[in-house]
C-alpha cells in the first residue's frame, strides 16, 4: 500500500506514514480475507482499537512538527485531521451502537484506505515542499 | 446542462487519479445523451444539490475498476466487495468534493448525496427527460465513462 511517493522527505513523519499505511494495510487484509467472520472478530477489534490510536498519535506528533518549523498552513491541516478523525470516530461510534459487521467494517477499510492515500499524498505532500522551500534537510539523518 | 459544468469534475478526475493511481486520464470523445447513460460493469454514482441538480456518474469496466483497488491496496483483488466498492465510492465523492469547491469559486453552491455503487452488468441510468453529457476517458488500465447531468435550480 505504500508508495516511496508519498515520502515528505521528513523521517519522523515518513516513518509513522509507513506504519500507518502497514497497519491500515494488515487491516484491510483481516477484513478482507475468506475465513469465518467469528474467528477473526478478536484480531479485526485489535487491529482496530490499534490503528485508531495510531492515528490520533501520528496527527498529534505531525502537527507539533508543523508547530516546530513554523509551518504557515498548520491551520488547515489541523482541520484536515479533524475531519479525518470525524469520519473515524463515525464509524466507531456506529460499531459501539450496532456492533461490528463484516460488511460495514469493510466498508470502513476502503474509506480508510482512501483518506488515507489522498490525505498523505497531497496534504501531507505541502510539509515537504515547505521543508525544502527553506532549505531544509530532506532525507538526511 | 451546459458544457462548462462538465470541467470541474474533468479536471478532479484527472488530479485525483494521478494522485491516487498514478495515471492521467485522457479524454476520448464527449456525446450528448438524450434519456439514457449506458454503464458498464462497475458505476459510481454522485447526486448533487444546491444551485445545480442533477448527478455525476463513474462508470467503469470490471477489469479497470479491480485494478484500481490493486493499484491503491497493493493487495490482490478478484471481486468487488464491500471494502473495494466502498473505496471506490469514496474517490468518487472525492472527485466530486473538490469539483464542487472549483463550482463555488463561480458562486454555485452544491453539495453531495453520497455516492451509491452499482457492481453487475452494464447498469443504464435513465434521464427522466435531463440531457447529459458523457465523456468517455482512456488510461492505461482502460477505458472509463464520466457522465454528468445537471441543471440549475429554479
Ligand atoms: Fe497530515
Amino acid at each position: 500500500m505504500w508508495k516511496d511517493s508519498y515520502s515528505i522527505g521528513v523521517d519522523l513523519i515518513d516513518e509513522q506514514h509507513k506504519e500507518l499505511f502497514h497497519r491500515v494495510w494488515e487491516f484491510a487484509r483481516v477484513i478482507r480475507s475468506s475465513e469465518n467472520w467469528e474467528d477473526r472478530l478478536e484480531q479485526v477489534k485489535e487491529t482496530m482499537d490499534f490503528m485508531k490510536d495510531y492515528v490520533i498519535t501520528h496527527f498529534n506528533d505531525e502537527e507539533e512538527y508543523q508547530e516546530e518549523i513554523n509551518y504557515p498552513d498548520i491551520e488547515i491541516h489541523k482541520q484536515a485531521h479533524a475531519k479525518f478523525r470525524e469520519g473515524i470516530n463515525q464509524y466507531v461510534e456506529l460499531f459501539e451502537k450496532e456492533g461490528l459487521t463484516e460488511e460495514k467494517i469493510q466498508e470502513f477499510g476502503g474509506k480508510l484506505m482512501t483518506w488515507l492515500i489522498v490525505h498523505v499524498g497531497k496534504m501531507d505532500q505541502l510539509i515537504g515542499e515547505f521543508v525544502r522551500s527553506q532549505g531544509g534537510q530532506n532525507n538526511e539523518s | 446542462m451546459k458544457v462548462e459544468f462538465v470541467n470541474p469534475f474533468y479536471k478532479a478526475t484527472k488530479d485525483i487519479f494521478k494522485l491516487m493511481l498514478n495515471i492521467d486520464p485522457q479524454r476520448k470523445d464527449l456525446k450528448i445523451l438524450e434519456d439514457m447513460i449506458p454503464g458498464r460493469e462497475v458505476s459510481v454514482l454522485l447526486g448533487i444539490t444546491g444551485h445545480l441538480q442533477g448527478g455525476v456518474m463513474f462508470s467503469f469496466p470490471m477489469p479497470m475498476s479491480l485494478d484500481m483497488i490493486k493499484i491503491m491496496s497493493g493487495m490482490d483483488i478478484n471481486i468487488i466487495d464491500n471494502f473495494a466498492s466502498s473505496a471506490l465510492g469514496e474517490i468518487g465523492n472525492i472527485i466530486g468534493g473538490n469539483a464542487l469547491t472549483e463550482l463555488s469559486k463561480h458562486n454555485l453552491i452544491c453539495n453531495i448525496i453520497p455516492p451509491q455503487v452499482f457492481v453487475g452488468e452494464h447498469r443504464s441510468l435513465s434521464l427522466a427527460n435531463q440531457k447529459a453529457l458523457l465523456l468517455t476517458l482512456t488510461t492505461s488500465i482502460g477505458e472509463f465513462d464520466l457522465s454528468v447531468f445537471l441543471k440549475t435550480g429554479q
